[in-house]
């Protein structure tokens, strides 16, 4: 029962960066609409593959993270309009009527700040383990989470996606990433520990297609097709006292922080270490 | 040298045959392209296509030009590439794709034009709306709830099947709503027969194994049932499958007006209402609600999604989801033991009747039988056509939400609710039977040399055709497929 064969219905949960603060978007602010217009085919391609298949879509904004789809608010009703498929209907128009019901409650920016993936990483975990633990028993369920960000790498937040990548790893959960502009160091230490794929976007354009043809097959017939190889994931970690990635640093004895610099208590944990002395050499013994 | 030709005695019990959607379309070769021309058939057909099928079709949606075969096959993982070849045999055999000639001399894949145009139309929208959803109607407060609708559903299929089971008992009085129509379909489908003498009905052995399949499939096949036999009530085939799909791909406590429909799909849909797949109050009126029946009834597993009303909302998900497992038809009323014993929580005529198909009832208390599976219950049911897998399927189907409980909080994790033991004696049972297995073949005997023989012999068995063979007697077997190969090979070698 534990193995993931592909017969199995798949849970799929995509975050979406939406904060006005990155690159990709303050440069052309277009490209929101048309990520969202590819999320959203992606979303309903998803739900193509099997009657049985589920998606949630998350949008993580600079202040807070919200779901786009199912959303907590009773739904309003809706009907086919053209020759789509009602249910894709109501799929499009949730995301896009949520979405801007959060940019349009969205406190201004002051400062170009960060958007808060790492919470919205856990905020999905929490969801996909209530989903599963609703299922009915006996029956399985795949699931896995992709990322759509362009925002930078934030060494800030390192504890929390930690956290949130061994639970993943724990709970089966793979995590895809699919980068929009920066090549997202971190988070490529997400995909290599929960058995997901990494890609970043040669050019924004081709968005959805570059979607369909990475992050569209389930994880369990990933073997079968020929998919880009993984890139080699740089497992650097950031130090607890400047946030900054670094090769070699100094790991507390006791609860495995990591610093950059030597300092005699951790701050984490408030270990008081000896301070390092040269080693004396040994005395010899005198010859009486 | 003599060649005689046997044939054995072909397999004595007819099995149901049960087409799954792919091989329903692939049947229908005349009419397939007029089905593309239906978004809804399209993304039903979608669905249905092997897994990677799925991804070369959805990565050619987008490509407004053929795509090198090549190409497509370097797609695919080199360890895999059986399954790669099945998926693309099954989208040429679909015709979804089908062979061109691009610049350069090389072949390349094209996806048929109105099959990606109006997967394309499901997908992301355009073109126009369909026949079924075009009149848009005030939502009033006379909605049906889910359960309502569930119940309603499975009251008028139980009623068909409750006939199927005891027709001749229940003549006149409680014949109520079955229609002389189902009845012809039934027959059609030789489900039943008509007993020449007396002019009762008879359930055959493909209507216990009909009784036998889980409701999805029950719908499926007497659906298709159906539809061979609706152009003879002058209904078009291709509107009835649109119709039809459209239907599946509806939401659940919606209702739907039937003012566009014309006069034919007006009589389809009191067909389908009469088997419960859609509820309508009265005949006249000019609402329906579609059923849980109808919705995805071409899956052929029984988790119904849950693109019903509330859909979307997060916080009242929970509480659907064990909702619906509760009115989700009938609960599992079965208990089956490690000594084979069987405990069957119900008091329907029905479900009992199709229990003592393979099982021996010891007791009836109001509301449990208890039966035992026995080496003669089983052999009974295996002698009436009925397969192992169907009897543990159907046990599985309807296991006690205990049991299942149970099987999965125990230590060791099996595939089954079942005692593994139970399934696995069932199982031999049923291979004790199949000791034996036929192969038509043709007999090469009295060589006049030992060399014609042996070379005869190792000719049969490089090319795979040679089944049995003795040396002494100079006897050998090949397969009817390889008589042709064998006998030209023997007059060129006799000649030279």
């Amino acid at each position: 029962m534990s193995e993931n064969t592909s017969d199995d219905p798949s849970l799929l949960v995509i975050a979406v960066d939406t904060n006005p603060s990155q690159i990709v978007i303050r440069k052309n602010p277009d490209a929101l609409t048309k990520i969202i217009n590819s999320i959203s085919a992606f979303g309903n391609a998803h739900l193509m593959q099997k009657p049985q298949n589920k998606l949630a879509v998350v949008a993580c904004h600079h202040h807070e993270s919200k779901f786009l789809y199912p959303s907590a608010e009773k739904p309003q009703e809706f009907r086919q309009i053209d020759g789509q498929y009602e249910f894709f209907t109501f799929v499009e128009k949730s995301i896009k009527n949520n979405l801007s019901e959060l940019i349009k409650n969205a406190p201004n920016i002051s400062n170009n700040s960060e958007s808060l993936l790492a919470g919205c990483l856990a905020m999905i975990l929490c969801y996909i383990l209530r989903i599963k633990k609703s299922q009915p028993t006996g029956s399985n369920l795949n699931t896995r989470i992709l990322v759509v960000t362009g925002s930078e790498d934030s060494a800030h937040q390192y504890m929390t996606y930690m956290n949130v990548f061994f639970t993943a790893q724990k709970e089966r959960v793979a995590i895809d990433i699919c980068a929009l502009d920066n090549t997202l160091v971190l988070l490529q230490q997400g995909c290599d520990i929960t058995g997901g794929h990494y890609l970043k976007v040669p050019q924004l354009d081709g968005l959805l297609q570059y979607l369909l043809w990475i992050f569209l097959p389930d994880p369990s017939i990933r073997s079968k097709l020929a998919l880009p190889p993984p890139v080699k994931v740089d497992y650097r970690a950031a130090c607890f006292c400047h946030r900054e990635l670094i090769d070699i640093g100094f790991v507390c004895s006791v609860c495995l922080s990591i610093f950059c610099k030597f300092s005699p208590i951790c701050t984490t944990c408030s270990t008081v270490f000896k301070v390092p002395l040269p080693i004396k050499p040994k005395k010899k013994k005198l010859k009486t | 040298m003599s060649s005689k030709k046997g044939s054995s005695a072909a397999s004595q019990v007819v099995h149901l045959e049960c087409k799954n959607l792919h091989s329903y379309l692939k049947s229908q070769t005349q009419i397939i392209s007029k089905l593309y021309e239906e978004p809804s058939i399209c993304l039903a057909a979608y669905r249905d296509l092997p897994e990677i099928a799925k991804q070369f079709v959805i990565r050619m949606l987008c490509v407004e030009q053929p795509v090198p075969q090549a190409v497509v096959q370097s797609w695919g993982s080199q360890v895999y590439a059986k399954e790669n070849l099945a998926a693309c045999e099954a989208l040429t055999e679909l015709r979804i794709w089908t062979e061109a000639s691009i610049s350069g001399g090389l072949t390349a894949w094209d996806l048929t034009p109105s099959f990606k145009r109006n997967l394309k139309i499901a997908w992301l929208g355009g073109g126009r709306s369909w026949s079924m959803f075009n009149s848009v109607e005030q939502n009033d407060a006379k909605s049906r709830d889910i359960s309502f609708l569930d119940n309603y559903a499975m009251s008028r299929w139980n009623c068909l099947l409750h006939y199927m089971v005891d027709s001749n008992a229940s003549k006149g009085s409680e014949m109520e709503g079955i229609s002389v129509d189902a009845v012809r379909i039934i027959l059609h489908a030789n489900l039943m027969n008509r007993n020449e003498q007396d002019g009762s009905y008879m359930l055959t052995s493909q209507g216990f194994q009909f009784l036998l399949m889980d409701t999805q499939s029950q719908v499926w096949h007497f659906m298709l049932q159906y539809l061979n036999t609706c152009e003879q009530r002058g209904l078009s085939l291709v509107d009835c499958l649109s119709m039809l799909f459209q239907l599946s791909f509806s939401t659940l406590g919606r209702d739907y007006s039937s003012e566009g429909l014309s006069e034919n799909m007006q009589t389809f849909l009191q067909h389908l209402r009469e088997f419960g797949l859609v509820y309508q109050r009265t005949r006249k009126e000019r609402r329906f609600f579609p059923t849980r029946l109808a919705l995805n009834f071409t899956t052929k597993n029984a988790i119904v999604p849950e693109n019903i009303i509330e859909n979307g909302n997060i916080n009242n998900n929970i509480n659907k989801l064990q909702q619906s497992d509760d009115t989700n038809y009938e609960k599992g009323y079965i208990i089956v033991e490690t000594n084979y014993r069987v405990y069957a929580y119900t008091d329907s005529k029905l479900q009992i009747s199709l229990l003592a198909l393979f099982t021996e009832l010891l007791y009836r208390f109001p509301n449990v039988t208890v039966g035992v599976i026995t080496r003669d219950s089983i052999r009974q049911a295996l002698r009436g056509g009925i397969t192992s897998r169907q009897i543990i399927s159907y046990l599985e189907q309807h296991a006690h939400p205990k049991m299942i409980a149970n099987a999965s909080t125990s230590s060791f994790k099996t595939t089954s609710f079942l005692p593994p033991t139970v399934i696995d004696q069932i199982k031999l049972w049923e291979n004790e039977r199949n000791r034996f297995s036929f192969i038509d073949g043709v007999v090469y005997n009295q060589f006049l040399s030992e060399a014609d023989f042996m070379t005869l012999r190792d000719y049969a068995q490089s090319i795979d055709v040679l089944l049995w063979q003795n040396e002494r007697t100079r006897t050998m077997v090949v397969k009817k497929t390889g008589h042709e190969d064998v006998k030209k090979f023997w007059k060129r070698y006799s000649k030279g």
